[in-house]
């Protein structure tokens, strides 16, 4: 370590900080299908693509306003995801959380086929109304991408405004208590089943916004999809069911790749950027099976 | 259940007859096409596949070749290795002279079995860089410039960049981290140890969405006068967006073949977004080629629109090159058998002498012998101005001597 | 229907621990063995062989999954990277110590059921979701390794190129032969499948997949079983590796990626958990889905749709089925296809004095 480099180490750290928020936007829709439903979302991933093709596609073929686009890809969400919880969700409560998992890698299957179905298979811009050009901190010190920042600050915004949602508001404490029990709450005078479509509803709207987001970054089409497997590190280091470790969870896993990019790589002879967190969610499992902050699962016969 | 039952017994039958219905065949010359339209390199197959088919139809409506119509049995495989094999025993079994591979763990799996049945393949732009020797890989056609060839190109083109010498120079190449990125290494490193240039690689791990450490690295650290970039998938796009945010000239970033196509560029925000960026072409690029132009009559004169895939120039044009190359080595081994009973063999030897064939300048002056499969590594640079691709080179290649003698050194090994 | 079940009398304890205890049992496995092992070859084009040679891998490599999905309820992943890590270790042994198929196929999957428990360990804490992401981790990790260490990977390319099988002298290079080759595979792994889930050990696995702390209870040693299942599931898979290596006559990592895991997956939930005759339905019915929609489609989809775009459609039609199918059957037949073949078979059996 030489030529270590301060200015380059905080522009590794800062820019991680940044993505990561961004991938916490995606886990986000993971984890309030899980505190919810106890459901397992492989097809998260799939959500964000199908959501993006969409204003990609309302946009670029039919000339519509970003806007209109956003609220025609979130209305898409929401009506999806509600028949989706009707069809194919409820039916399986109470089933294995392996046939769950199947059945949403079957979503995704399906969502990867129907997108271009419907959609067309040609990759479209979705831009943003924000220039790409760097914002310059100091004297050349850091350069800030306006778009990574533009994520994080809305990743920030949503939240916070989720972890509002479940602290206080009456219909997030009835989702809190839904998600530990099922009969309890029924019995409660909760209405379960609303609230396992609201919880999908949430996720379509967070997928949503995450699809609008990263797909001004890469591009909309089927590839899009392939930002569903960050999830996993975030979640298992965050804790599956703590919107606070999802954010946690997502800058650990940013900041690490970064810098396992900038310093590990040139060692190894290779890339290591998608595989560090890999390693560090065996870790995790291995000595803190349940997160940084997650709910430890006590089993009774 | 029941009904549940009898429905698929009732489906099962339907899909019986429909097998029982398709064996009737006709005596035509086949080719066999694989493709990827629904896997992780969709974006190359939707565009490429139907290039190869609109060619195909366009000689078939002039009578085919000497008389002989041409078939292709498109396969998709979904990147999919076993469906790659399961396709070539198709293929085999419909009596297919020529495959059409795509993607390089397909090329590599079929390799023994295409040499063991002497039926040539052709991998354009992708498979093993030593298949371009055609004495120890008799079967295997590459017809298009290497990694190892758009390396050694890549590196001449950053030399007339450079000022005319490379000497002293910082390069960086920054490669999507899988066989296929890391192959063109061989060709790097001993052509640094020749011209003296200083060379730092770093590794985008697929799928390679997320790379500002690279790039961080390459503009801010390491400072590189040049960058050769071989990236694939969403990679490019991100990487071209990732340069302009640093800073970094996009005229000093080269792409390899799979690095720059329209999809590539409108995934990083549209034309008027990256302009400057370049990349290596091993088929011509944009619509201003007179086979282009036959195909648009070819469909007016049906009543038909003209395939919105056509505006994807970049793979479109690979699969009428493709294609054309294929027709060409049919043509010339029906002239030498002078009948259309042809077999593998014949075409092996029909490709190896397909010489001075241009089609208006979309294939390069490939010259393919017994020894060179690729033709002679040819490529030709494309550049974003004024927000279309631009031709900025003639067709060129590199450092060939280097190329052939790590070829040669490769097969002595074997 | 052509045989009545009453009239044949268990008298002795090999009588009833035979895995086929009724005469009709033995006669229609035996018909099964012929048409598979004489007719088929004989009369079928090498293109159908080669299909079935790649159903004869995947129903190895599904059993292998099914042992522990299906019999154990343990999830994993990472079944393409068991696979990969058989098909590494063969492939070095066969080109750098030149050794014969019968050495090289049990070492490819003693390899990958080390391998295997070690990615097992963790399922003692942690289990279902937690689970399923740590053989994804599993997944990437060995991927990566294989990558990036020349000595397993055999340099820049990552690929192997192994010589075909010699039996007895012969080297099997027809598709014939290599059918015969696989085949006594895929039947020695079923008919060890057959006898594992009803020996102990298998019904161990049946305890702790039903539920895992009254298993414990009644004594079983949870964690030795779960490791086991870990290491028998893989071994399946690393023999499957294997022998795909035989087959396509090269190992390469690009042939075991992420999605082969979950078209192995699909094929257990397809065909039907915890049972062997459901992984055989699988493998048959994944890798013969793709074979039939291009059939179908090639015959009726110019009735629907326009032959510029026919090809594309195709594909696209062929990955919604896919995931359609995947979900029907969860929603609607958890058991897969083996509950509809029970239900066929239970309407013979009485027809036609149904009632």
């Amino acid at each position: 370590m030489a030529d270590f480099h301060w200015g380059f180490f905080l522009e590794l750290v800062v820019s991680g900080v940044l993505i990561g928020l961004m991938y916490s936007l995606i886990a986000l829709g993971f984890v309030l299908i899980y505190k919810s439903t106890d459901a397992i979302n492989f097809a998260q991933g799939e959500f964000v693509m199908i959501a993006g093709i969409i204003v990609g596609a309302c946009m670029a073929s039919y000339g519509l306003p970003l806007w209109l686009a956003i609220a025609l890809s979130v209305g898409f969400m929401v009506v999806f995801n509600v028949g989706l919880e009707r069809t194919v969700l409820r039916p399986m409560i109470g089933r294995p959380i392996v046939a769950i998992i199947m059945a949403t890698i079957g979503l995704a299957a399906l969502l990867r086929g129907a997108g271009p179905f419907f959609f067309g298979s040609g990759t479209r811009a979705l831009n943003l109304p924000i220039d790409d050009a760097p914002i310059i901190i100091g004297d050349h010190f850091i350069y800030l991408n306006p778009i990574h920042l533009l994520g994080a600050v809305a990743a920030v915004l949503f939240l916070l405004g989720f972890g509002w949602f479940f602290l206080k508001s009456r219909k997030g404490v009835a989702m809190r208590a839904v998600a530990d029990s099922h009969q309890v709450s029924m019995a409660m005078g909760i209405n379960v089943q609303r609230y396992f479509a609201l919880a999908w509803v949430m996720a379509g709207v967070v997928a949503a916004l995450g699809g609008v987001i990263w797909g001004s970054l890469l591009g909309v089409d089927t590839q899009l999809a392939v930002i569903g497997l960050k999830v996993f590190p975030v979640v298992i280091l965050g804790g599956l069911d703590s919107i606070v470790g999802v954010i946690v969870g997502g800058i650990i896993v940013g900041v690490v790749e970064n810098l396992a990019a900038g310093y590990l790589d040139p060692m190894v002879g290779g890339g290591t950027k998608d595989f560090t967190p890999y390693v560090l969610m065996i870790l995790m499992l291995m000595f803190k099976p349940y997160g940084l902050f997650g709910k430890p699962i006590i089993e009774r016969i | 259940m029941r009904r549940l039952d009898k429905l698929l017994f009732g489906a099962g039958l339907a899909l019986a007859a429909a097998g029982a219905a398709t064996s009737a065949g006709a005596a035509e010359i086949v080719i066999g096409l694989q493709c990827d339209r629904t896997g992780p390199t969709q974006i190359v197959g939707t565009h490429l596949c139907p290039g190869y088919h609109d060619y195909v139809s366009l000689v078939n409506s002039r009578g085919g070749i000497e008389g002989h119509t041409i078939k292709t049995i498109e396969v998709d495989h979904e990147y999919k290795v076993p469906a790659g094999v399961e396709a070539y025993a198709l293929h085999k079994k419909e009596g297919a002279v020529l495959i059409s591979l795509y993607g390089t763990p397909h090329t590599q799996a079929l390799t023994q079995k295409l040499t063991e049945d002497k039926i040539p393949g052709t991998s354009p732009g992708f498979g093993t860089a030593a298949a371009a020797n055609g004495e120890n890989f008799p079967y295997i056609f590459p017809i298009a410039a290497s990694y190892w060839s758009q390396a050694a190109a890549g590196l001449e083109y950053a030399r007339t960049q450079l000022g005319g010498d490379l000497k002293g120079k910082k390069i960086a190449y920054i490669y999507y981290d899988n066989p296929a990125g890391r192959e063109p290494l061989p060709v790097l490193h001993k052509l640094r140890d020749e011209l003296g240039f200083e060379l730092t690689e770093f590794a985008v791990p697929p799928p390679g969405i997320e790379m500002s450490a690279q790039v961080l690295d390459i503009t801010r650290r390491y400072r590189a006068d040049f960058v050769l970039s071989h990236l694939f998938g969403r990679a490019p796009s991100v990487s071209m967006k990732e340069f302009k945010r640093a800073g970094y000239p996009l005229e000093k970033v080269l792409g390899f073949v799979w690095a720059a196509s329209e999809a590539d560029i409108a995934a990083a925000g549209g034309f008027d977004r990256v302009e400057g960026y370049s990349a290596m072409q091993f088929a011509g690029v944009g619509s201003d080629y007179p086979v282009l132009d036959e195909i648009r009559a070819m469909y007016e004169a049906d009543g038909k629109d003209v395939p919105e895939v056509m505006a994807s120039t970049v793979y479109y044009n690979r699969g009428v090159f493709v294609a054309a190359i294929h027709l060409k080595a049919i043509e010339n081994a029906i002239k030498a058998k002078g009948s259309a009973d042809i077999t593998g063999e014949d075409v092996k030897n029909g490709f190896e002498q397909i010489s001075g064939f241009t089609l208006g300048g979309l294939v390069p002056p490939l010259e393919i012998t017994g020894f060179d499969h690729e033709g002679g590594g040819w490529v030709q640079v494309f550049q974003v101005k004024d927000a279309k691709f631009v031709p900025v080179t003639d067709w060129f290649q590199g450092y060939r001597g280097a190329v052939v003698e790590l070829l040669k050194e490769d097969a002595s090994r074997q | 229907m052509f045989h009545r079940e009453s009239g044949y009398y268990k008298t002795t304890y090999k009588g009833d621990m035979a895995l086929y205890p009724l005469p009709v049992g033995r006669w229609s496995v035996a018909l099964i063995g012929v048409l598979f092992l004489v007719i088929v070859p004989l009369f079928l084009d090498p293109y159908y062989l080669s299909i079935l040679c790649l159903i004869a891998i995947a129903i190895v490599g599904a059993l292998g999954l099914n042992i522990l999905l299906g019999y154990t309820g343990q999830i994993s992943i990472g079944h393409a990277a068991f696979m990969s890590v058989g098909a590494y270790t063969a492939a070095n042994l066969i080109t750098k110590l030149d050794w014969p198929f019968w050495l090289a196929v049990p070492s490819g999957g003693i390899m990958a059921a080390a391998i295997g428990v070690l990615v097992g360990i963790p399922s003692l804490r942690i289990k279902g979701l937690y689970l399923a992401i740590a053989t994804l981790a599993a997944q990437f990790i060995i991927e990566w390794v294989i990558n990036h260490t020349p000595a397993i990977s055999g340099g820049v390319q990552a690929s192997i190129e192994v010589p075909r099988p010699v039996v007895f002298g012969e080297t099997l290079d027809r598709e014939i032969e290599l059918y015969y080759f696989l085949m006594a595979f895929a039947v020695i792994a079923i008919v060890a499948t057959m006898n594992l889930v009803r020996s102990r050990v298998g019904r161990a696995f049946i305890a702790i997949r039903d539920q895992d702390i009254a298993a414990e209870i009644i004594g079983i040693n949870v964690f030795r079983y779960k490791l086991y299942a870990f290491a028998i599931s893989s071994f399946y898979a690393g023999v499957a590796g294997v022998l795909y290596t035989y087959y396509l006559s090269i190992a390469n990592y690009e042939q075991f990626l992420i999605v082969v895991s979950i078209d192995y997956l699909a094929m257990v939930i397809i065909g039907g958990l915890g049972s062997v005759l459901g992984s055989v339905f699988g493998a048959i019915f994944v890798t013969l889905l793709p074979v039939v929609i291009r059939i179908f489609m090639d015959t009726f989809g110019a009735f629907f749709f326009d032959p510029v775009i026919l090809a594309q459609v195709t594909a696209q039609f062929r990955l919604i089925l896919f995931g359609a199918l995947i979900m029907f059957f969860l929603v609607v037949e958890p058991e897969g296809l083996n509950r509809l073949w029970l239900n066929i078979r239970n309407y013979f059996r009485i027809w036609p004095f149904s009632y």
